[in-house]
């Protein structure tokens, strides 16, 4: 018979082995978990707590533009125009799927401009036309506003756009709902408009241009729309070109430039651009104050308040790109983002404040494999194998 | 002695089976189904799922050529034999503006309960033309094929695959 001791250390042994084959045991085998799907609503992929995903699917996507409610959200998947309301997935079609935008901006939540063409467009030989599109109409019957426009931007009741052929002369329009041209200043710039913004009155566009026999846009104008006249606030020396549109917040206009790499001395390294501002009445540009010397930045957009800049940069040229708020005013620079996957898109463009200045939508997507991917979902509901859409919450108010 | 032994014997004991029941508990809760993951199974709860099985050596060596083929696995995961069960794969680019997506599809007459069956796959994969001017809003990049393979019972019960082929 066992003695209690006895009893005891083999009830205790056989205890600690059931415990040990219990603990450790494989209860299941692998399993496929099925990626994030915009119907789950919030995604976490990386871009912070509260994101939400605004598309999914194949399709490169740019160009996002809120409606002015901020109920619905336009941007371009391949070339052409879609939007869709910000809590539901049913995407309407503004264009065919032949149509290649560049551009689009809404001007009120029923009528969309779109800036494109029917076929390749953008370029001098093929100049990019003005179109209007109505929600409450067949939407893909676009109407023609103008021919030959290189850029746009919406203003007070209406679009502020730049139309010219060729590169020696612009001028500056604006339209409203009709679909006609409502005003045509008399006043030209020299060069062509790459792009432009309003100052936040509204009442002074600025516009960065490409003066005549210069392969780089270089040149800041500013244009009174009150009094129809403009004039150059900076140009930039050597090869250096501005990037995208520049910004208008308090006394300064804020502009993304660099030296472009050029064919004869690529060295296979990305260009670095850098935050510089100038004062609305002209000078020298500066490099924007708090940000860092080494910050890499790519695109820059005015919040609704005109207070804060969303930029989109990275911190060096060895860090991941990443979103962040610059208040020129506080002199803080605020990452909205730590990301380490996920490649944000970094073209001018591809960035927007929703119009209440609480978050803003970016474009995203997951390193690409150089291996077959396999995933457990349809193509169209995954999310970070492609370029989607994100609303990022930026968090803190307007001033 | 003995009951200074005999105690601690007895406070080993009850802390280890208390340690063993919480293991276990902790196993029974985290322990999923793949059906219970698998969103595309949701209606498969009366065991007649179906599970699609690639060989990603198969799908490494897939060019943009005609003649391509692909072998895969369908899979009987419930307790009652399939009939009819239909395997779709369409082929398409991630570039959604060219809408020459191209369905292939195969019907599986049988498949018992906890067995597999293999369906072959013969398709182009053809290299596509990309505009040649494109604006900054058109992607820069080649754009990658997808292949997406679907299999569904007459009851409704389907499983779905998709395979992204770096360009």
């Amino acid at each position: 018979m066992l003695s209690r001791v006895g009893w005891a250390k083999r009830v205790a042994v056989l205890s600690v082995v059931a415990v040990f084959v219990v603990g450790c045991a494989h209860a299941d085998k692998e399993v496929s978990i099925a990626p994030l799907v915009p119907a789950a609503g919030r995604v976490d992929l990386g871009l912070g707590e509260g994101t939400r995903a605004l598309s999914s699917g194949p399709g490169y996507k740019g160009s996002p533009s809120w409606s002015p409610t901020g109920d619905r959200i336009a941007f371009t998947v391949d070339g052409y125009v879609v939007d869709r309301p910000t809590d539901s997935e049913d995407l309407r079609h503004w264009t065919t799927r032949d149509f290649i935008a560049e551009d689009t901006e809404w001007i009120s939540e029923d009528i969309l401009m779109i800036l494109g063409a029917a076929s390749p467009s953008g370029t001098e030989e093929t100049p990019s036309s003005l179109y209007m599109a109505r929600a409450d109409e067949d939407p893909l019957e676009l109407e023609k506003v103008e021919n030959e426009v290189s850029a746009i931007a919406p203003g007070k009741g209406g679009l502020i756009f730049a139309l010219g052929r060729g590169a020696s002369e612009s001028r500056l329009a604006l339209t409203r709902g009709s679909g006609d041209v409502r005003r045509l200043y008399s006043k030209s710039i020299k060069g062509r408009v790459a792009s432009l913004s309003l100052s936040p009155d509204g009442d002074e566009a600025v516009l960065a241009v490409r003066p005549p026999g210069d392969l780089e846009t270089s040149v800041l104008h500013v244009f009174d729309l009150r009094k129809g006249k403009g004039r150059e606030i900076t140009r930039l020396d050597g090869n250096q070109e501005i990037l995208g549109t520049p910004q208008w917040t308090g006394q300064y206009v804020y502009f993304v430039a660099g030296v472009k790499n050029t064919p004869v001395d690529r060295d296979g390294s990305e260009p670095i651009y850098e935050i510089y501002r100038v004062p609305e009445e002209g000078g020298a540009p500066e490099p924007a104050p708090s940000v860092g010397e080494d910050f890499v930045a790519a695109s820059i957009r005015v919040s609704p308040d005109g207070e804060r800049l969303a930029v989109i940069g990275r911190l060096n040229p060895n860090s991941p790109t990443n979103l962040y708020v610059l208040d020129p005013f506080a002199k803080d620079l605020t990452a909205v983002t730590m990301n380490e996957d996920m490649e944000i898109k970094t073209g001018p463009d591809d960035l927007a404040w929703s119009p209440g200045g609480e978050s803003v939508a970016v474009i995203a997507r997951g390193t690409p494999s150089t291996e077959p991917e396999v995933r457990a979902a349809p193509a169209d509901r995954l999310l970070r194998d492609f370029y989607n859409l994100y609303e990022i919450p930026v968090g803190g108010t307007p001033r | 002695m003995r009951d200074i032994v005999f105690w601690l014997s007895g406070a080993a004991l009850a802390f280890l089976v208390t340690a063993g029941a919480f293991l276990v508990l902790a196993n029974f809760a985290t322990a999923p189904s793949e059906k219970r993951l698998n969103p595309h199974q949701a209606r498969g709860e009366s065991g007649q799922g179906v599970v699609l099985i690639l060989d990603r050596e198969r799908l490494a060596s897939l060019r943009s050529l005609p003649d391509q083929s692909l072998a895969l696995v369908v899979e009987n995961e419930g307790t009652e034999q399939l009939s009819d069960v239909n395997v779709t794969l369409s082929v398409f680019s991630e570039n959604t503006a060219l809408s020459d997506r191209r369905y292939y599809r195969q019907t599986l007459e049988k498949i018992p309960a906890g067995e597999a069956a293999r369906v072959l796959f013969e398709f182009d994969l053809p290299a596509r033309q990309e505009p040649v001017a494109r604006p900054p809003t058109v992607n820069p990049e080649p754009s990658r094929e997808i292949l997406e393979i679907r299999a569904t019972t007459p009851e409704g019960n389907s499983t779905v695959r998709t395979v992204i082929l770096p360009p």
